[in-house]
């Protein structure tokens, strides 16, 4: 390798490091911002001002046509898109952990089936699963355990089948092969010799999935089927400023450039992730 | 055999939703009885829809009729036949998944390949990054922003759907900032994608001998390097319209266009259970005929697949 491709592929590690650390700031502060925001300066539910100001030095961010504070309800609004995203996609890898590693190690008459409906379940398009499953539940009351269930169906063959080929090869690797020569049994092999080699790689995919669910939990609540007022979500306040768009931009402007950030800063996360825990994966993608 | 594979998989995505309004609390007899029925009415109007046989009975017979284009009536007001407005929307959905496809597979595949061909270069890196921007922001956010620009601030377009009657502007007008809020996204995937396989088949014996024979460099692209990088795309546009389905539910609602996905979130709002239970058969159904059709023109362009088959 000439030194000039080293130096090149230095640069480009250097940029994807700058990426990833400006990602995992963002999460942090938006954290942050979740934790604090939503009371910190006005409660993001009292109709206190006049409606639909521009930013200025009272309402950072402006308010709606209630009246409310923009601040305080987009910092709710990371609250619940942070919690939805990470929740749905904890539930998400736990199951498809479990279903990936059934269809490596159970007999074939469990596994087969098991493999065919996860790649059926891996071909549809989940959102779309996810619609019609909330919508069943909206005209029947709703809520958000339908929403968390709903999406969480969608997003588990994901993993499964990431896991199941992952799996699949230290499966067959020497010190594998050595523990189940020596009598180890099959849960002590999972337990002990192929889940510690898993979490690195199911991080990375988990971040990047998390945006993906995030994207789904907003378009859910754009659609008015997912978070419902009088609880702020992105998607919820995104529709709203849709519909107020020609009398005050703000409304609009502000849950676009925060769900738009969030998805980047993830992405990214997962990206530099990827980067550090696959040594082979260093092609820019 | 694949379309077998997407037969058993419609079946079970039907089951699942079925299955979920079981569960879920309430059923049509409640619904359609309204709130101030007795416990006894509720209890007889089951009896007459058949709601207290079991649920696998009636399942049975939901698909049994299903097949037969039959999705019973909606569950409020005119109690309309479900078929009458699922007739009417599948064509506005249908038409713009459609143009939508077109418009992602061209601009995508040509913005794909010159990425390719200047790899590395300024082109490529602005297509890159375009293309990332792409993938991330979501169809919600552009259109609503795209209608602030073009049809509020500089009125150039028109803010939303229109129906017939009432039209000022010729029809593609109406058809322009959805179709482009659509396509944006599969555009981008497509363009990576072709990028990706472009530099890949580039990178083959068989154009650089072409290349030494001195074949021009146009004629390299079409005739030689297209063919074979193009397989891969193909197959993605079949899974992206499985994101222009979902899509479109999104852009219906946001322009107020008439198509399956703004009838099914509508009855969604309204509890309508049986036109929900339509509008997924009917949207899974039209996903797995496109990723079907893609199946059937594969192997009429790579001859290997078409020998593998016999």
């Amino acid at each position: 390798m000439s030194a000039v491709t080293m130096e090149r592929r230095r640069a480009r590690a250097g940029s994807r490091n700058l990426l990833f650390w400006t990602g995992v700031g963002f999460i942090a502060l938006l954290v942050v911002f979740a934790i604090v925001g939503p009371n910190m300066r006005h409660a993001y539910d009292a109709q206190d001002f006049t409606p639909q100001l521009g930013p200025n030095a009272v309402n950072w961010f402006g308010t709606d046509h209630l009246g409310r504070d923009l601040f305080a309800r987009i910092a709710y609004g990371a609250r619940v898109s942070l919690i939805i995203g990470f929740l749905v996609q904890v539930i998400a890898v736990t199951f498809g952990m479990f279903i990936g590693i059934i269809s490596v190690f159970a007999p074939k008459w469990i596994s087969i089936p098991v493999q065919r409906l996860t790649d059926g379940m891996f071909a549809f398009p989940d959102l779309l699963l996810a619609i019609m499953l909330v919508g069943i539940f909206v005209g029947k009351g709703g809520g958000l355990v339908p929403m968390v269930i709903a999406l969480a169906v969608g997003a588990w063959p994901a993993t499964a089948r990431l896991v199941k080929t992952q799996v699949a090869t230290l499966k067959d690797r020497e010190y594998v092969v050595a523990a189940n020569a020596m009598g180890a049994k099959t849960l002590y092999i999972v337990m002990k010799h192929i889940l510690p080699h898993l979490w690195g790689v199911i991080l990375a995919v988990m971040m990047v999935d998390v945006a993906a669910t995030i994207l789904a939990e907003s378009t859910l609540s754009f659609l008015g089927i997912g978070v419902r007022p009088p609880m702020p979500s992105w998607g919820g306040m995104i529709m709203l400023g849709d519909s107020y768009k020609e009398s005050n931009i703000n409304m609009l402007i502000w849950p676009c450039l925060f769900l738009s950030m969030t998805i980047f800063a993830l992405n990214f996360v997962g990206d530099g992730l990827r980067a550090m825990t696959d040594p082979k994966g260093n092609q820019s993608r | 055999m694949r379309l077998i594979f997407g037969v058993v998989s419609l079946l079970f995505i039907s089951l699942v939703t079925f299955l979920a309004d079981e569960i879920a609390p309430g059923d049509l007899a409640t619904v359609r009885a309204g709130e101030k029925a007795t416990l006894a009415q509720v209890e007889r109007l089951r009896e007459e829809l058949g709601l207290n046989r079991p649920w696998p009975v009636r399942y049975v017979e939901y698909i049994t009729k299903a097949v037969k284009l039959d999705f019973g009536t909606s569950a409020i007001g005119t109690q309309k036949p479900i078929k009458e407005t699922l007739s009417k929307a599948i064509p506005m959905t249908a038409k713009i998944a459609f143009l939508s496809v077109l418009i992602a597979a061209f601009f995508g595949i040509l913005l794909g390949t010159t990425a390719a061909v200047y790899e590395n270069r300024f082109a490529d890196r602005a297509v890159l990054s375009l293309s990332t921007l792409g993938v991330t922001i979501p169809n919600y956010v552009l259109l609503p922003i795209m209608v602030w620009i073009f049809a509020l601030n500089l009125n150039y377009l028109p803010t939303s759907w229109a129906p017939d009657g009432q039209r000022v502007a010729s029809d593609i007008f109406y058809l322009i900032l959805p179709v482009i809020a659509l396509s944006l996204r599969p555009m981008a995937t497509l363009t990576r994608l072709t990028r990706a396989s472009m530099v890949d088949t580039l990178r083959q014996e068989y154009v650089s001998l072409a290349v030494a024979k001195g074949v021009p460099p146009f004629r390299l692209l079409t005739k030689h390097a297209f063919r074979n990088a193009i397989l891969p795309v193909l197959t993605v546009i079949g899974t992206s319209f499985g994101y222009l389905l979902t899509g479109s539910f999104v852009i219906e609602r946001a322009y107020q266009i008439p198509g399956v996905g703004f009838e099914a979130i509508f009855a969604i709002t309204q509890g309508d259970t049986p036109m929900i239970l339509a509008s997924t058969l009917v949207t899974g159904a039209m996903f797995i005929l496109v990723n079907l059709l893609v199946d059937l023109v594969l192997p009429i362009i790579d001859p290997r697949i078409r020998e593998s088959q016999v």
